[in-house]
Parts: C-alpha cells; sequence; structure tokens
C-alpha cells in the first residue's frame, strides 16, 4: 500500500549470501513527519512495501572454501534489472553473509565488494550474533513478542548454522548460535559427498559412522538430526552439556529468563512450513539432511514442550530482515558535514555522563584518547562515533564547553582533522554540531541524534535525505 | 489575583495541622469507614478502612517546597517506616491497596506526563495525586500572573517595552490590547533599532512568565549564533512586556524586517507551565493573517531542548528567507 501522504520515498535492498542460498529482496519505505504541525518535525518510516523479491538462488561457490564472487555480483545485478533500478537509486540497506559461508576464504572480500557497488548505502552486515538478530526481524518474531508482552527464541537454520535470538516485548535478550544446519551433510547419487567436520565428535559419540563416498543411509543420518533437535531444546533451556558444547559456535546462550514460545525460519523450516511456491524442485535438489533436520524437529518430545509458532517467512526470513529491518532514521534536528556521508563501520564509542555534567567533562579528553588506543591501537586513521549518554540537559553555554573539549581532545587522534561523528541520546546534536561548525570552520563533523546505541555495536551513516534526515544502521554485536 | 502568598500557606499550614493530629483528639466523631477500590488489580474486592488510615497517606508527604523539579514523574505515595505502625490495625490493608502497578500500566504510564494509573479512594483522587493537581494548577496561575525578572533580559541586552495593556486584568480581558504596542514603545523602537533588518528577534512573556525565565536564555544564544553563522543581518532585539502573538504585526511595520521570530511563553497547562513558542512570520503587517504565522512550541526541558530549538529555528528562518514566504503560504511554495 502507497501513502500518498509521504513526504519521501527511499529504495532499501537486502541480499543474504548463505550457506546453501542467495537472496535478494527490494522494498520501498515511506518516510512522513509524524508531529503535529506547531512541533519539531519527527521523521518516521510508516510503510514498507516490498517490491521485488528475487527466486531463491544456490549460493555461486568456486571452490569448497570460496565464493564465485563474479557470480554473486552478475546474480546481483541481473536482479536489479528485473526489478526495474539501478543501484544508484538504492538509499539504504544490507548484505549479509550467513552461516558457513561467512567462513570462506573471501567472505570479507565479498562483503565490501557488494557494499561497495550495489548501491551508495549498503550496509556490510556479518557474525553469527547479528544473523539470529536479523533473522528474528524478518520471521515476525520480534513483532510478536512485542504485540503479545512474550518471551520467544526464534531459530533460524539454515544450511550451515542455526541462529537463535531472544526477544522479550521488543527487546533483545540475547543469543545463541549452533553448528547445525541442513548442508552439514551432503549427498549425490545416494552417496556422502560432504560432511562438516564439526560432526566429527558427534558421529562417533553416537556411534555412527559415515565416510565420504560411502552409501547414504537415512537411518544413520536419522540419529545425528534426532540429536541436533535435542541439542536445540537443551540450548532453549540453557542446559548444553560438555558434549553438546561441540556444536557450540562462539558464546553459550545469553539470555535470562525462560521461552514461552519458539518461531523457526531458515532454509530447515520451509521444509516444514513449505511457504515458497516454486520450491518443490528446489528443495528435492539440496541433496542433504535438510528435510531430515525438519522432520526430527516436528517430531522431538524435547522441544513439544514449547508453544510453536508458524513464522512469516522461512528461507527468506534473513533477506527480508536485512532489507526492511537494519535502517532506523535519525532525528530531524542534526548537524551533518554532507561530503562526508555516508561514513561506514564505524565503531561506537560510548562515554557516559551520568547526568552529571562537571564530572563527565572532566573525563572526557581522556575518555576519547582511550578510544583512539582501542580502535586505533596503530594509530592508522580508524575513524571511530562518539556516543555521549546520559547528558544532562544542557544550556547554550555548556554546549559552547563541550563543543570546544571535544574539537581539542580530537586534535589528538592520528589524523586531527579526521570527521568528528559524535551520536547524542539527547536531543541536542543540530545545537552541538552548528556550534562545532561556527567555532571551528576547519573541522567537519557529523552529529546525529535519536539512534539508539551501545559501546560495542558499528555504525553506518547514509547520506542526508531531502526530509533533513540520515538513514542509519547499527549493528549491534554488543553480546558476550 | 491579589492573594497575599504568606497568608495562604499559613491557611494550608493550618489545615495540614488540624489533619494531621489525631482523631481522638476531636470531640465525638464517629470512625468514619472509606471503602476503597483497588483498580490496578482484577480483583473486584473493596478494602475497607477507617477515616484515620487518611491521615497515614498526608502525613509526612506533603511538602510545600521545593516540589520536585520534575514535574512529570507522579510521586507515589509512600508508605511510612514499619515502626509508625503501632496501634494501627487496618494499616496491613493499606499496604495491600499500594500493590505496583502491572507492566503493560507502567509502561502506558511511562509514555505519557498524562495523570493516569494514579489510585482513587471512593470517588476521589488520593490525597497526593489531588495535592500535584493541586500544585501544578498553582504553578500555571503563578506564571500566568508573574513578571519577568530584569537579570536576565539585562544579560541578553533586551531593553524593555509595553504593550497597550496596563494591567495584568487588562491584559486577560483585552487580548486586542496586548496586540498593540503602546505609543511610548513605538517611539522608543523607532529611535533604538535597525531599521529593516533581515530577520528581527523579539522576546514577549506572554502568557508564561516562567517560560521566559527558564528558556529564553539558551534558545536565544543559540538562535544568535545560528543566525549568525548563516550570514543573516540580525535587527535589535526586545522584550515586550505583555504582548500577543500579533504584536509582531506592529513590530513589522515600524521596522520593516524580512522575518519576525517572537519567543514567547505559553498558555501553561499542568505538564508544563515554563513551555515557551517561537512564532515566526515573513514580513508580518497590519492585516496579516493567522495561516502566515508558523510556530515551533513546546520548548522546555520535557519538550524540545531550548538550545537545540535555537539551533533549529535558524534553519527554518532559513527556509522563510529562501521561500519569501511562511506558514500556509510556506508549504504551498515548497510543494
Amino acid at each position: 500500500m502507497r501513502n500518498s501522504k509521504a513526504a519521501e520515498e527511499i529504495i532499501s535492498v537486502g541480499i543474504d549470501i548463505g550457506t546453501s542460498t542467495t537472496k535478494l529482496v527490494i522494498s520501498r519505505f515511506s518516510l512522513m513527519n509524524m508531529a503535529g504541525t506547531s512541533h519539531v518535525p519527527r521523521i518516521e518510516i510508516i510503510d514498507k512495501e516490498v517490491i521485488y523479491e528475487s527466486p531463491i538462488f544456490r549460493t555461486p561457490l568456486l571452490s569448497a572454501t570460496e565464493i564465485d564472487m563474479n557470480e554473486v555480483e552478475k546474480l546481483v545485478v541481473s536482479q536489479y534489472e528485473k526489478a526495474g533500478i539501478s543501484a544508484e537509486e538504492i538509499k539504504t540497506g544490507a548484505v549479509i553473509i550467513t552461516g558457513e559461508t561467512a567462513t570462506k576464504s573471501n567472505a570479507q572480500e565479498m562483503i565490501h565488494h557488494l557494499s561497495d557497488h550495489a548501491g551508495e548505502f549498503l550496509v556490510a552486515t556479518a557474525g553469527p550474533d547479528l544473523e539470529g538478530i536479523i533473522a528474528a526481524k524478518g520471521s515476525g518474531a520480534h513483532a510478536y513478542s512485542e504485540e503479545f508482552n512474550k518471551t520467544i527464541a526464534n531459530i533460524d537454520i539454515g544450511g550451515g548454522t542455526a541462529n537463535t535470538a531472544v526477544y522479550r516485548n521488543g527487546e533483545l535478550l540475547g543469543t545463541c548460535t549452533l553448528h547445525i544446519g541442513g548442508k552439514l551433510i551432503e549427498m549425490r547419487d545416494d552417496r556422502i559427498q560432504y560432511i562438516s567436520p564439526a560432526l566429527e565428535n558427534v558421529c562417533s559419540r553416537l556411534g555412527v559412522s559415515l565416510e565420504i563416498g560411502s552409501l547414504y543411509a537415512e537411518l544413520d543420518s536419522k540419529k545425528i538430526t534426532d540429536y541436533m533437535a535435542s541439542v536445540i531444546a537443551r540450548m532453549l533451556r540453557k542446559e548444553l552439556t560438555d558434549a553438546d558444547k561441540d556444536l557450540l559456535l562462539g558464546h553459550e546462550p545469553s539470555w535470562e529468563g525462560n521461552i514461552d514460545t519458539i518461531m523457526f525460519s531458515g532454509g530447515v523450516s520451509e521444509c516444514i512450513y513449505k511457504l515458497e511456491k516454486n520450491d518443490e524442485e528446489a528443495r528435492a535438489m539440496y541433496g542433504d539432511i535438510g528435510m531430515l533436520l525438519a522432520s526430527s524437529l516436528t517430531g522431538s518430545t524435547d522441544l513439544s514442550e514449547w508453544q510453536w509458532l508458524a513464522p512469516n517467512e522461512t528461507v527468506r526470513a534473513t533477506v527480508l530482515g536485512a532489507g526492511t529491518q537494519t535502517t532506523e532514521i535519525s532525528g530531524v534536528t542534526i548537524q551533518v558535514d554532507t561530503d562526508v556521508l555516508p561514513l561506514k563501520n564505524l565503531p561506537v564509542y560510548n562515554i557516559d555522563f551520568t547526568n552529571d555534567f562537571e564530572h563527565g567533562m572532566q573525563k572526557l579528553p581522556a575518555l576519547i584518547e582511550e578510544g583512539v588506543q582501542i580502535f586505533d591501537p596503530n594509530r592508522e586513521g580508524q575513524n571511530f562515533a562518539l556516543y555521549l549518554s546520559d547528558v544532562p540537559l544542557i544550556g547554550f553555554r555548556d554546549i559552547q564547553r563541550l563543543a570546544r573539549t571535544i574539537v581539542e581532545a580530537a586534535q589528538k587522534k592520528p589524523v586531527p582533522r579526521q570527521p568528528l561523528v559524535i551520536v547524542l541520546e539527547r536531543d541536542l546534536a543540530k545545537a552541538l554540531g552548528q556550534t562545532i561548525n561556527t567555532q571551528y570552520k576547519e573541522q567537519s563533523a557529523v552529529c546525529v541524534d535519536q539512534i539508539r546505541v551501545e559501546h560495542g555495536d558499528y555504525l553506518d551513516i547514509g547520506r542526508l535525505l531531502q526530509s533533513g534526515v540520515v538513514p542509519v544502521v547499527v549493528k549491534t554485536l554488543a553480546f558476550h | 489575583m491579589d492573594l497575599d502568598p504568606t497568608l495562604v500557606e499559613k491557611v494550608t499550614k493550618l489545615v495540614l495541622s488540624k489533619l494531621e493530629e489525631p482523631t481522638s483528639n476531636e470531640p465525638s466523631t464517629e470512625e468514619q469507614e472509606v471503602k476503597i477500590w483497588n483498580h490496578q488489580t482484577a480483583s473486584p474486592e473493596a478494602t475497607t478502612i477507617s477515616s484515620s488510615a487518611k491521615e497515614e497517606n498526608v502525613d509526612g508527604n506533603v511538602a510545600f517546597s521545593p516540589f520536585p523539579t520534575e514535574g512529570r514523574t507522579v510521586k507515589r505515595v509512600k508508605e511510612p517506616a514499619e515502626s509508625s505502625d503501632h496501634g494501627h490495625p487496618h494499616k496491613k490493608h493499606n499496604v495491600k491497596q499500594e500493590e505496583a502497578p502491572s507492566d503493560e500500566l507502567k509502561e502506558l504510564m511511562s509514555k505519557t506526563p498524562a495523570r493516569i494509573g494514579v489510585g482513587r479512594v471512593g470517588p476521589r483522587p488520593k490525597t497526593n495525586t489531588w495535592l500535584k493537581f493541586r500544585y501544578d494548577h498553582a504553578a500555571a496561575v503563578d506564571a500566568v500572573s508573574g513578571e519577568v525578572t530584569g537579570s536576565i533580559l539585562d544579560s541578553l541586552k533586551l531593553f524593555t517595552v509595553q504593550t497597550k495593556v496596563t494591567d495584568n486584568d487588562i491584559y486577560i480581558r483585552r487580548p486586542d490590547y496586548g496586540r498593540r504596542l503602546s505609543d511610548e514603545a513605538k517611539k522608543l523602537i523607532k529611535e533604538t533599532c535597525k531599521f529593516q533588518p533581515e530577520v528581527q528577534i523579539i522576546v514577549s512573556d506572554g502568557l508564561s512568565s516562567k517560560a521566559v525565565e527558564e528558556n529564553v536564555e539558551d534558545v536565544y544564544l543559540s538562535l544568535e549564533q545560528s543566525l549568525n553563522s548563516l550570514g543573516f543581518d540580525v535587527g535589535t532585539p526586545f522584550y515586550i512586556e505583555k504582548g500577543r502573538v500579533a504584536v509582531m504585526d506592529d513590530v513589522g511595520e515600524l521596522l520593516q524586517p524580512r522575518v519576525v521570530i517572537l519567543l514567547i511563553g505559553e498558555r501553561p497547562g499542568l505538564v508544563s507551565a515554563e513551555s515557551l513558542s517561537a512564532y515566526m512570520c515573513y514580513e508580518p503587517r497590519h492585516g496579516t493573517i493567522e495561516a502566515d504565522r508558523m510556530v515551533v512550541s513546546n520548548i522546555h526541558s520535557g519538550g524540545i531542548p531550548p538550545v537545540e530549538a535555537g539551533a533549529y529555528l535558524g534553519s527554518v528562518v532559513e527556509k522563510i528567507m529562501k521561500y519569501e514566504a511562511s506558514g500556509v503560504s510556506l508549504v504551498q511554495k515548497e510543494q
């Protein structure tokens, strides 16, 4: 549905390069001023309309360890053409590389190449926690938790990994990633062609001997997928055994409290819910244990202790999340040096004023220096964003002091005149940015507010839109 | 209007001390019972408490000064310490009655400064809620009748002129007087102010002197910085006592600026008595229609921060100058 009253429309794209499949989604966001006429405008995304969904492609690989970059780029370009849009029209979006694909030798190169060439502000994202978060937003789990005040775990199982994100009331409680997926064992012509090294210990413990080239026996594989389903159940209960931890990728479950409801998304959930219309062939062609794993999940008594909820999206949850749920809109009263935008991948350094301005001012210079040491230890000029939180309501004279202190402290950075990127929790960005512009003309600065970030997040800031706001993508990695 | 504040305080204290006296001292009053419905729980049960429990709520909670400055937070009734509990067997009911609100209600309460979820006793609000209401109402009345102190105007180098209003009563009853400058004012403005500047800033107390005292310094300094950095020629600012929004038309006639910005106190409400508005108009003259004025309202500590508002107003002026229009005409030209 298009809203005729929208002030502005922007095109967003999401690209998901997964272990087994690659897909793309293009959507149109409508922005509108939601504040009353006598108030300072507040621009919000009021509508998101998916205008193009690509078919599900097999992820092009050059070898077991290398992604075929040319093929991926060709694929993306061909889909843009089909959708009738050009890369220049794309104002925001994210490309995410997920599951085992993220471990390929040229994964980094691939994602940054696409981020630079497939749109002017396409954010590169990766990492198992972020995958889980984005999938939970695309599947509808996040929205459900917000609407019904429930604790829900979204388990996105693709070819290589199962990424879990737990939400309550719209708030992220924690994440966990397991080495569980449909493509950990692959077959061709009834013979086993590939076994993921992650399964080695599991096989020997279950007394299953699988060898490459040997005849595929469903019974043996079923033992493995049944085990996987039970590990997922123990993960949800936060009762992973030491043996289970062979399948753990990264940290243990990081949420507090119990889960009410579970939702499965990803390729394996497609085998359960069959939401894709033309995917019958695709499923057959997978030649892996995806179907088997799906039947182990549905048959598991362990997993039946939770309420199951069908996802809005299965295999497309992550791409939809990346394309429609990653972009935020800044406040209107901001001050940005348009020449330096877009800015990508800035680590966020939080300076907490704890509502005490004088105290905050005292420690500010030392903290900025500390930020340089953390994010740019070799003094190569890696920039970072300052996030000023819990700043009390300050007046004009204090804004002047704040500007001076920050600009002076920033002179000690390896590249002194690097653009200053400041994110404020309080609605003070315009006043601060304007003061820096007026008092220190040679200092370029980007000051934005009304964006929620945390220490350790990564921040991408797009170009100024007509409405006077900037699109911002915050990549939360703050889960330990 | 002319109530003696010390007298008011004296009387109130008298009433309260009366309330604080133990009921037993009062001759021959029967213990009245009050039923309390707790609307925050699903339980339809009403608890019955004796009249002396009412004092419990009042006791120790009435503070005349200073009242919490963050007027938005609803002060919850605090239970007196356990030790003061002796001899009040009904106390247990009272504890139950103070159950914390549910998560859903808390969320709703966090989203609005309106007085929701504050409970009630029988058909009336709780004492604290009622006192808070009276306090906020009194603050609103004070804001309307108060005067802006000279020091803030001096520090911003604003000289003062009058409208045709002679006293507060007339100001309320004759809005048209507040829209016209006095003859002395016109003379002084002509003598003192720069003629035909691009931007003319004026300040007026309007319906809230408190709004000007609390916010005008930061808005003004930030706006001045913003206009200077945008390269606008700013006229000589001044303060108009007891003005209304349309007084800017008189100023427009006299000085003929391109844009007038009037920083004026808003009609106080029960959430904030110190909210400031910035009215802007392109070439205001006698006969300017209201649709051509535009406003940024809600400038105070709980709305848009004053210093941020000043910075933002600069960009609004920039737009007005670019399109040579304000208000509805500006919106039409922008499309």
